[in-house]
């Protein structure tokens, strides 16, 4: 992977969470990966990969540590977050039944982006899109 | 205070999140409840388990709650905000009343869509007024409906 263009790390707590979600959705608009007023899902994608690193991965253990990488490889920004948790593969995780609490999180980012895949050995969710392809996507309402 | 605290504190300072405002303004209307939500155009991670508590603790003292949750200030909102939403659904019907949503923007209805809750929830397309009459309209027809198969009966 090239160099990043963005990396923040942080200890698991949710009040944590916004002022990295907020740092990353600019450092994505300031390089052209998102126009300002169509962030929406872009900014749903970090969210939902962040909130699931702190909770579910590393159950909001302030010791723990999240990590939030974004690169450019051409025409693909990859973005990585990594906890340390134990894993899961963002593959088997079916679509919930309509009235189960959780797991929406993962189905709404495979649904925005690209390719999403899951690294079991270095605990990294990643995901990539195209440039203002998940904004066309959002768009085609 | 640790780093992260600290830029929670500046994000909170910014306005960027405000936890500590009321998210839902409740109006009764007839024997409709409207629900606006103001929760400064973000619904997320960070004021989410409020918006929650507020809008479960007011459907818990109101039973049989008819309640029109009014989206058209929201510009933005994540699964933490569907997952509040199914257990305000939730607690509505276990006390004999019912949620609905209305002013759903484009991409709000698609995170709906997606998650295939389009189909759980009644979602009203038009904006709240309209919403309110269509909500209040079905209420009626259920009420006759029930009218009418207690006469059958007899």
């Amino acid at each position: 992977m090239t160099k990043p263009f963005f990396v923040e790390q942080f200890g698991s707590t949710m009040d944590a969470v916004g002022p990295v979600l907020q740092a990353a959705l600019r450092s994505l608009i300031e390089h052209g990966w998102v126009e300002p007023d169509q962030k929406f899902y872009a900014q749903l994608c970090l969210e939902e990969a962040i909130v699931n690193a702190v909770d579910h991965g590393n159950e909001c253990d302030p010791s723990k540590q999240v990590r939030v990488e974004m690169a450019e490889e051409g025409d693909i920004c990859i973005i990585r977050v990594f906890d340390e948790g134990r894993g899961f593969s963002p593959c088997e995780v079916n679509q919930p039944q309509l009235e189960q609490l959780n797991g929406r999180g993962i189905c709404l980012i495979r649904w925005c982006m690209e390719i999403v895949t899951y690294d079991k050995e270095r605990k990294c969710l990643e995901m990539r899109m195209r440039r203002k392809g998940i904004d066309r996507k959002g768009c085609a309402k | 205070m640790p780093g992260d605290a600290h830029a929670a504190q500046r994000y909170r300072s910014q306005g960027v999140c405000k936890v500590s405002e009321t998210l839902v303004e409740f109006e009764v209307r007839g024997a409709i409840t409207i629900g606006v939500i103001k929760a400064g155009s973000v619904l997320d991670a960070m004021n989410v388990s409020q918006f929650g508590a507020q809008v479960g603790s007011y459907v818990r003292q109101n039973t049989g709650l008819r309640l029109l949750l009014d989206f058209h200030l929201v510009e933005y909102l994540s699964s933490a905000v569907l997952t509040e939403l199914l257990r305000v659904n939730q607690a509505c019907k276990e006390g004999g009343g019912e949620l609905r949503l209305c002013a759903l923007n484009a991409d709000i209805k698609k995170v709906f869509e997606i998650t295939n809750l389009d189909k759980l929830f009644t979602i009203y397309p038009g904006p709240m007024e309209e919403s309110l009459i269509k909500f209040a309209r079905s209420l009626s027809i259920a009420a006759e409906e029930t009218a009418w198969s207690h006469v059958t009966k007899e």
